[in-house]
């Protein structure tokens, strides 16, 4: 397997401790920040932390597929409390991403 | 719900299975098959996860590797590695052969 060090999905986040992860929670949010602790509902414990709140308005007339107005809110908190059955995604800070992994996106887009 | 008791363990008298072909068997064996390779992720919000599948767990948390997220087809973000908890899948699609 590529990655040995991750033999369950728990192990990803378990690496991310102390690092600055991104997560998508419900209710179009995303929280950035320094992850603390975890659990196994995936309650987060993080710091430093910036949420974007996305707030779509419905613009009359606007074309199908194309993206209705978004307004972005943010936020900042010292310390945060995630209860996990908000959390859709957690990821690393893309500056995470290994050079083998950038090379290969850089495959993907020429295809 | 949580009370539902699993059904009980296959007899012992039924022979093993034959060893796996690749579009029979069980969803677990489907699952260990499509591990490595590239798959689709669908959530229950519609949103397209695509990427290599580093490994699953029993609540169907997901870690994935070089990961698209698509929306209404169209990427909206990349990761390179992401954590999706389980109970947001709706399904997983094997986008190679196993």
């Amino acid at each position: 397997m590529e990655s040995s060090s991750i033999q369950e999905p728990f192990d990803l986040i378990r690496l991310s401790l102390s690092e600055r992860v991104f997560v998508k929670l419900r209710g179009d949010r995303e929280l950035t920040g320094i992850l603390h602790a975890y659990d196994g509902h995936m309650n987060l414990i993080m710091s430093d932390v910036e949420e974007t709140i996305m707030i779509v308005d419905v613009v009359d007339g606007a074309p199908a597929g194309q993206p209705a107005t978004v307004n972005v809110a943010k936020r900042k908190m010292d310390m945060l409390f995630v209860r996990g059955d908000g959390v859709i995604l957690v990821s690393p800070p893309v500056t995470n991403i290994e050079p083998d992994c950038q090379y290969t996106f850089r495959q993907m887009y020429c295809l | 719900m949580d009370d539902t008791t699993p059904p009980p363990p296959p007899e012992e008298q039924t022979p093993p299975p034959p060893p796996p072909a690749s579009h029979t068997g069980s969803p677990t064996d489907f699952l260990k098959g499509v591990v490595g390779k590239r798959v689709i992720v669908r959530l229950t919000s519609g949103v397209d996860y695509r990427g290599v599948l580093s490994c699953l767990d029993g609540y169907m948390n997901i870690a994935l590797e070089q990961t698209e997220e698509h929306v209404n087809g169209v990427v909206t973000n990349r990761y390179g590695d992401a954590f999706i908890r389980g109970n947001n899948v709706l399904y997983i699609s094997a986008a190679e052969t196993i």
